[in-house]
């Protein structure tokens, strides 16, 4: 009975240590804010766009009158990209695509990977060896390269490029979750776990998978910033061929051919890229200090 | 090493399953020039018919397609850049990729290296709160961004380096190594002026090459930076240090010497992901800088819908990986003793 | 040197009061709580303790290699008299908030204070041999640092010897081995022909016990007429003579042929070490990997590496509990070797007593950062006083039946220690005045100490 009284307070204190050790770690903190705005403009803009004041909330509004970017003014606080697009407006409406966009490839892809990597470890042997030789195949073609060739295959458009981004992901995370169950699998309570003759699946279900959840997701909030990096990388370079798009790589591109006399058409929209990116990974480190018993203790 | 050749045939599988993915009349546009038509036309098709053997089962084609790649018939581009055999756009970008790749890779290796160690040593210092922080931001932009603000930066508000291609139109009007925007006989503009003891327009090509290079680095090198960190953190908590610094072996010493090599070790198994990184990199830097390399043709290829370009780009990109992490592997037990093939 | 030192009756390392703190983020773990204990010239000192009680921390302290988040509270270590810790503690006194990077800089300057005495006056051991060693660099050349890095006229010497030494000088030499052995004459004659970085070489061969006469014989007449280029011979008379190294960043080349022949030359050294240690094969030992040894041998690597340049003092970190039992009783066997051949003084920290009473004049036992008994040997084992010792003894296992008792109750969290003796909560006899004041050493025997209300102080 107070053994288990104490087990509560230990949970209850090992919580409030990994708050502090999160808490304590201001740029972790600043990270969280940025997400948070992030997360409320996809949000917002995807279940209640009517709150906003915009006629196409999905697509971008084109001004054929004036179409050459114009300065940040008080009409325009961002000022303006080819052709006429308001950036402040655009921007906000690129990050609820850039959001679910991100999460759509690494939620997907983290859960087939983290599937493929725990069957890899558990079962071993030749299983392991197949899996992990398909990994590295996939590796071997770099990732932005490999998705072009995708695309090309299955037509140049946002599905695809999710779907690209998937199979291109997946890899990535099976090895992650391979290392991590790896490490899982020698501690010792998974063994009592068998001895007490729990089944293979509970085994691995209950026991391995929870414990290599934490790092993998310390992982997603990382990735989810260079999947951005990637999407807007793929759309800079004309990926997507369907105009009107309010993606910010799209965004970036559309200012490319006026970054002599209008930096801002670029830098701006670029910006929110980097911020968004800047963003995770601060609190991808704040996240790994907690979980990382060594980083969790020192000074 | 024994895993290079599963890997390779696995990257071929994996090009020829795009392939037909997308179908036989796919394969076939790689191999069929745009320009014939009618009979001629009808009379390729068949003859690619028969030399693929489309009427076979999958795994056979396969097997006939791998025959042709292996003799080196990669099929056909036909791109605003160049358009011919794929292996001779091969033989015109690659080298100008390789040139870029390996200048990047340099400022890579001379930067990081030490920039890790110092904040590994400094660790908390001002010092290393503001590298971590720039290398974070840079970490966290796209690669075009980087080249974009570098433009902003030398070319437009300074005017002292070039914004795009290999060189200055001008300078190479006339001369006899020099058509059609192909250098002779290396295809790598820098070098070739060199061999022809033409400083001017080597110098011209050496500022080219300087703003798509930095740019190449400034990404990779922040996930060296933060990755050499890491490591040399852990390695001098190791017991070996300690043990080298009880010995009284001077601070220097045990830092570059005993912790930096052994932190280095990881960071050689993790370099083949950051060569793909620079692989990956290369593909957008040279569309922004109007770099003719394997990156440009291949987005020029993807916005053509080009079959040959991208499958001849994939299947390269690919064998360079894989001819990397081989190089990688014996560069690894060349300098760990644990390791002996 | 040596005489030297038998008549210095002062300690060589006398430790007052010493304070050590590790901050962490769980709070600050307080390692060492005033430990006072003096380490005298000559002896072997035996420190015992259970895991965590601090006395692997108290040995690292002595070398100054702490962690960054290692907090000087208060007391001192004084190796030969310098208080190397000062600035540590001195910084945290002023400071309001402990901050590990400013510790850290002054950490740094310790570094390199001490380095210049670690290796010499003053070596250490560590208890993992497997991870003690750099897997990058070859055996030889990890003991070869410590010679070159505090010995280079010793090397420089050895090589220039052989440079100077002429056929007739071996055959001298050889001639007075037989008649005479290795004693005075044979030193008298390489002082004299100014080659008395012969001796240890010569004396390395001649002691091997596994060769012929006349193949040490041999051996001894090759030991000449070995050229050196006259740029490098310039640059090792001047590191012979003043036994430091040269700035060898500014000289490019001869640099290198300098370095190089210092290098080679500790190698030579090593192997004659390593072969004194009874380790065979040691010319091939020297150019191996230390994943090509066993943990014993790695850890007789780490011995050597320790004691090559007869320090004055080493400290053993727990050498053998990492080591199966019958390499154990080697590595013992070697330390004991050492004892006799090399006059040095010993810290010894084990947590097995068995150990312990096999090598050490004189046992500390320690309990939570704190010395809790002192004393010689017989003292200890035959009657222990400290409560906690007393348990201790229960607990060894003997061959001879007896009950085994284990001791009851957990060692106290290092966090919050009790505020009086930190044995209470586990004491049979605890008093009052135990729970609300720290003992302090009493004296019960000759030279026998003990930090227990039971043998002084105010009784109530």
């Amino acid at each position: 009975m107070s053994a288990q009284k104490t087990a509560k307070e230990d949970k209850h204190r090992e919580l409030k240590l990994s708050m502090e050790v999160f808490f304590s770690n201001k740029s972790a903190v600043a990270g969280l804010v940025i997400f948070l705005f992030y997360f409320f403009d996809a949000i917002i803009l995807q279940f209640f766009p009517q709150v906003m004041p915009f006629k196409h909330p999905y697509s971008l509004t084109p001004n054929y009158v004036n179409p050459i970017p114009l300065p940040p003014s008080k009409k325009f606080p961002f000022g303006t990209t080819y052709p006429g697009v308001n950036l402040l407006t655009a921007i906000i409406k690129s990050i609820r695509l850039d959001f679910w966009l991100s999460l759509a490839v690494v939620v997907p892809g983290a859960f087939l990977g983290v599937i493929i990597g725990i069957v890899a470890t558990y079962f071993g042997g030749l299983v392991d060896e197949v899996l992990m030789r398909i990994t590295d195949i996939v590796f071997s073609i770099p990732y932005l390269v490999l998705a072009i060739a995708i695309g090309y295959v299955l037509g140049r458009t946002l599905d695809s490029m999710m779907i690209a981004l998937i199979l291109v992901w997946w890899p990535l995370y099976a090895r992650y979750a391979r290392s991590v169950t790896l490490e899982v699998k020698e501690i010792t309570f998974i063994e009592a776990a068998r001895a007490a003759g729990s089944s293979k699946m509970k085994i691995m279900f209950r026991h391995i998978l929870p414990n290599s959840l934490p790092p993998v997701f310390v992982q997603m909030s990382l990735d989810l910033g260079t999947i951005m990096l990637t999407i807007s990388a793929l759309a800079f370079i004309g990926f997507l061929p369907a105009a009107n798009l309010p993606e910010l790589g799209y965004l970036t591109s559309l200012g490319y051919n006026y970054v002599e006399t209008a930096p801002w058409a670029m830098i701006i929209p670029g910006m929110f890229i980097v911020l968004f990116a800047l963003a995770v990974n601060l609190m991808g480190d704040g996240f790994r200090d907690v979980i990382d018993p060594r980083r969790r203790s020192a000074l | 090493m024994l895993l290079f050749i599963p890997t390779l045939i696995g990257l071929t599988v994996i090009v020829f399953t795009l392939l037909h993915i997308g179908g036989t009349t796919k394969l076939l546009a790689m191999y069929l020039s745009p320009r014939l038509t009618g009979a001629a036309r009808a009379h390729v098709i068949a003859e690619l018919d028969a030399k693929f053997h489309l009427n076979q089962p999958v795994y056979v084609q396969y097997f006939y397609w791998l025959i042709q790649i292996l003799e080196g018939n990669w099929g056909i581009t036909n791109t605003p850049l160049y358009s011919g055999p794929v292996t001779q756009a091969i033989a015109i970008f690659f080298p100008n990729t390789l040139i870029l790749t390996i200048f990047a890779a340099i400022i890579i290796w001379l930067v990081s290296i030490p920039l890790g160690v110092h904040t590994a040593v400094n660790r908390d210092k001002p010092s290393d709160n503001a590298i971590r922080v720039a290398s974070l931001t840079f970490y966290a932009m796209p690669w075009y961004l980087i080249g974009v603000v570098l433009i902003i930066i030398f070319a437009v508000y300074f005017r002292i380096l070039p914004i795009a291609g290999t060189v200055n139109p001008s300078l190479v009007v006339g001369l006899s190594w020099y058509h059609n925007g192909i250098s002779y006989p290396t295809h790598i503009l820098l070098i070739d002026a060199l061999l022809h003891g033409d400083f001017k327009v080597a110098w011209n090509a050496f500022l080219h090459l300087i703003m798509p290079s930095v740019t190449l680095s400034l990404g990779v090198m922040a996930a060296l930076i933060r990755l050499m960190r890491g490591t040399m953190l852990e390695t001098m908590d190791q017991d070996f240090v300690n043990f080298a610094r009880a010995k009284g072996v001077p601070e220097k010493v045990v830092i570059n010497l005993h912790a930096k090599n052994n932190a280095l070790l990881p960071v050689v198994t993790n370099f083949g992901y950051l060569v793909a990184g620079l692989l990956g990199g290369v593909v957008v830097i040279e569309d922004v800088f109007s770099y003719p390399g394997i990156g440009m043709w291949l987005t020029s290829a993807m916005l053509n819908n080009d079959m040959g370009g991208i499958m001849g780009g994939t299947l390269l990109f690919g064998l360079i990986l894989v001819t990397t992490s081989l190089f990688l592997d014996i560069l690894y037990a060349k300098i760990d003793p644990r390791i002996r093939y | 040197m040596m005489e030297n030192r038998k008549h210095d009756s002062s300690p060589i390392v006398k430790i007052e009061n010493l304070h050590l703190h590790y901050y962490t983020r769980r709070g600050i773990y307080k390692a060492l709580n005033g430990v006072n204990l003096e380490i005298r010239r000559g002896e072997v000192l035996g420190v015992a303790g259970e895991s965590g009680c601090g006395k692997s921390t108290l040995g690292r302290a002595i070398m100054g290699i702490i962690p960054r988040n290692a907090a000087i509270v208060e007391g001192k270590i004084l190796v030969d008299g310098v208080d190397y810790l000062k600035p540590l503690r001195e910084y945290f006194k002023k400071a309001k908030k402990f901050k590990p990077t400013k510790n850290q800089d002054l950490l740094k300057k310790v570094n390199e204070e001490m380095s210049k005495i670690r290796g010499q006056k003053i070596s250490m051991v560590f208890q993992e041999p497997m991870t003690t060693l750099n897997p990058l660099l070859t055996v030889g050349y990890q003991i070869s640092e410590v010679l070159f890095y505090h010995n280079p006229g010793l090397l420089a010497s050895r090589r220039l010897a052989r440079a100077r030494a002429t056929k007739e000088d071996t055959k001298n030499i050889v001639k007075i081995l037989k008649e005479e052995g290795e004693g005075e004459r044979l030193r008298q004659y390489l002082k004299n022909r100014n080659i008395m970085g012969l001796e240890d070489q010569i004396i390395s061969i001649w002691r091997r016990k596994e060769l012929h006469d006349l193949k040490k014989e041999q051996m001894i007449l090759e030991l000449c007429c070995e050229p050196i280029s006259s740029m490098a011979r310039g640059y090792l008379e001047q590191i012979e003579k003043t036994n430091s190294l040269p700035k060898f960043s500014k000289l490019p080349i001869v640099g290198r042929i300098v370095k190089r022949e210092l290098l080679k030359e500790a190698f030579k050294k090593s192997a004659e070490f390593l072969g004194l240690l009874g380790i065979p094969d040691p010319d091939k030992v020297v150019y191996m990997y230390p994943h090509e040894l066993s943990g014993g041998q790695r850890q007789r690597i780490v011995i050597t590496t320790a004691m090559i340049n007869n320090p004055n003092l080493v400290i053993l970190d727990e050498p053998t509990s990492a080591l199966d039992v019958t390499i154990q009783a080697q590595i013992l066997e070697l330390v004991k070797e050492l004892k006799e051949k090399i006059n040095s003084t010993y810290m010894f920290i084990s947590h097995d007593l068995s150990v312990l009473s096999e090598v050490s004049d004189r046992i500390a036992i320690m309990y939570a950062g704190q010395v809790v008994e002192v004393g010689p040997k017989s003292a200890i084992f035959n009657s222990p006083k400290h409560p906690y010792t007393q348990m201790l003894m229960e607990a060894i296992p003997t061959i001879e039946a007896h009950e085994l008792k284990g001791i009851k109750g957990e060692v106290p969290d290092m966090r919050n220690p009790p505020k009086g003796c930190m044995f209470y909560p586990r004491c049979p006899y605890a008093m009052p005045i135990c729970k609300e004041k720290r003992p302090p050493l009493f004296k019960v025997g000759e030279d026998h100490y003990v930090a227990c209300y039971l043998y002084g102080g105010e009784k109530k």
